[in-house]
């Protein structure tokens, strides 16, 4: 396994349950292995201790499952032919492995557009457990103010969290609405209302055009306005780290990450690719993406990893399912944005229905706002997008779950829900969406 | 009992770097695994062990552990020949979650090399000190 987080460990464990004896090791050129990134902007914000935490995997859960783990290992090259990889260990010195099954899992890098000044110091990203000390030991330093170029969820999530340290932050975002991937424009409007309001200074529909400094970044010019920072955070995007495979023949596919079939295995026999630095197929458009996100990475790792260990394991695609927490408000999204539907030239239409959390009259009730995106002709209920003060997570996964299973409009709108008084409303907000698209539809 | 970096340690065991506990009554050894092994190893739901009868050999194998997520081999922390099998462990296998050296011991030994064998295994100041640079080592 190249690459020892969640995509690699995964790959490692699944391969250990199906093959007890196999030489298994994992190789990462970071000092940590097996922890989770997606914690690091809670150990920022507090919420948890240290970022030594964040490690789910501990030492003794490597020498349990007899994976041979080696960090601070660098793969500098793959040989398919001879199914070798060239490395070079802790010590500096280079050792030729061979190898029956190859995993790729290189993971993605921060993503730093061409902007003028950009190789000037002080430009930070939220990647790897030592990025986010980086950042602690800058705000432990004193900052007072930061901007994060970027509004996407590790840009938002990090956001927050600087403001919970008590900084002034700034958020600038090219595209014309926050969480442009999750979101359509009107439900992120009140998320970035939510963020606002707890001073949080959101610029969307501006480009960063240059870093201002002697050496080290001092400010930023975005949309024509000088924006100095104690703190700069580039949460642009990443994307798929691919050299490895590119260098070693395995062929990338149409979104830049490593191309896979259904067992996540490359277009080399025997090499698999998971996490992300690799793509798998929209369960709705059948079309390739690289969504990146966690869930995604582990369940690619168990495929992989039991089918490198000789197991048959598929993979059945991604609907890119995810949640956050702003503050107090929780945002998620499963399958199609309406805006995502119409680039895959899709004909839909859409419901949007407020509710409340609890029985409108139970002390505490928060607001809940369901979209659901339906598929016009077939009904088939195709994205769903979900804002609310609590209780948000599960009502994703239960639509996600209906998307899976093809289930149309009609049927969610006669779903049997469960209620009382101090959990939810009498009538589920989800069925009253599906309500909504159905007086549309008629 | 102390916590090492969240792992419960308690006093009066012996433990090995295998992850194993034992500890002595009378002239029997009971052994199992320890908190840092469970929690390492999540929601355990499957354990395959030996026999009454069969024998142990300290540092070998004797029974696999499964969780949802992984399998590690159980590795004897004394020799002997099985007297016990904790039976409630087989048939609920979340004990070893929930009382590692408590309801979730594994087997009682009657030892055939113990006085020897103490001398491969970690007393409760140095379990508590392996703990620590276990956690540090990340």
């Amino acid at each position: 396994m190249v690459g020892a987080n969640a995509a690699g460990v995964e790959a490692a464990s699944a391969a250990r349950k199906k093959d007890r004896t196999a030489e298994i090791t994992l190789l990462t050129l970071e000092k940590n292995a097996g922890y989770s990134r997606c914690g690091l902007p809670f150990v920022i914000g507090g919420q948890i201790p240290n970022f030594r935490d964040l490690i789910v995997y501990p030492a003794a859960y490597f020498q349990m499952l007899k994976l041979n783990l080696r960090t601070e290992t660098k793969v500098t090259g793959v040989n398919i032919k001879d199914k070798t990889v060239t490395i070079v260990n802790k010590d500096g010195a280079t050792e030729t492995l061979t190898y029956d099954s190859l995993v790729i899992a290189t993971g993605a890098d921060a993503f730093m557009p061409p902007i003028k000044g950009r190789e000037k110091l002080g430009i930070l990203s939220l990647r790897g457990l030592e990025d986010g000390e980086r950042i602690d030991a800058v705000v432990k330093a004193g900052a007072k103010s930061a901007v994060i170029m970027g509004a996407g969820l590790i840009g938002l999530e990090t956001g927050v969290a600087l403001i919970e340290r008590g900084l002034r932050v700034t958020i600038v975002e090219m595209l014309p609405q926050i969480l442009p991937q999750m979101l359509d424009a009107d439900m992120a409007k009140s998320v970035q209302e939510h963020l606002e309001s707890k001073g949080m200074r959101i610029l969307t529909g501006k480009t960063v055009e240059e870093f201002l400094g002697e050496e080290k970044v001092t400010a930023i010019m975005a949309g024509g306005e000088r924006i100095d920072a104690d703190l700069f955070i580039s949460a642009f995007g990443v994307r798929a780290n691919t050299k490895l495979a590119v260098d070693a023949g395995i062929p990338l596919g149409e979104t830049r990450a490593i191309k896979t079939n259904a067992r996540m295995e490359t277009d080399v026999k025997d090499v698999y690719a998971v996490g992300d630095c690799a793509e798998s197929p929209s369960i709705i458009t059948h079309k390739v993406t690289c969504a990146q996100l966690g869930t995604i990475a582990v369940r690619q790792g168990k495929v992989a990893g039991a089918n490198a260990a000789g197991d048959y394991a598929l993979f059945t695609g991604v609907l890119v399912s995810a949640v956050t927490r702003l503050f107090d408000v929780e945002a998620g999204a499963t399958g199609l944005t309406e805006a995502a539907a119409a680039r895959n030239r899709m004909e839909v239409i859409t419901g949007a229905i407020s509710s409340k959390t609890k029985a409108d009259y139970y002390p505490n009730a928060k607001p809940i706002k369901v979209k659901l995106v339906v598929e016009k002709e077939s009904q088939r209920i195709v994205g769903a997008q979900i804002i609310g003060g609590e209780e948000v997570t599960q009502r994703i996964n239960a639509l996600s779950f209906a998307i899976q299973k093809q289930m149309n409009v009609r049927e969610l709108a006669k779903a049997d829900t469960a209620y009382a008084p101090p959990l939810c409303e009498t009538w589920e907000p989800m069925v009253l969406a599906a309500e909504m698209v159905l007086m549309k539809l008629r | 009992m102390v916590k090492v970096e969240g792992y419960e340690v308690p006093e009066g065991l012996y433990y090995s770097k295998d992850f194993a506990w034992i500890k002595v009554e009378g002239d029997k050894v009971r052994m199992g695994v320890t908190d840092y092994a469970q929690k390492s190893l999540r929601e355990i739901v499957y354990a395959e062990l030996p026999a009454a009868g069969s024998e142990v050999k300290q540092g070998e194998p004797y029974g696999t552990v499964e969780s949802v997520k992984a399998v590690s081999d159980l590795i004897a922390g004394a020799s002997g020949t099985v007297e016990e099998v904790n039976e409630e462990v087989k048939s609920k296998p979340e004990t070893l979650n929930e009382e590692p050296f408590g309801k979730g011991w594994l087997l009682v030994v009657k030892p055939s090399n113990l006085q020897a064998e103490l001398g491969n295994l970690m007393d409760f100041n140095a379990a508590v000190e392996w703990h620590k640079a276990q956690s540090q080592a990340k």
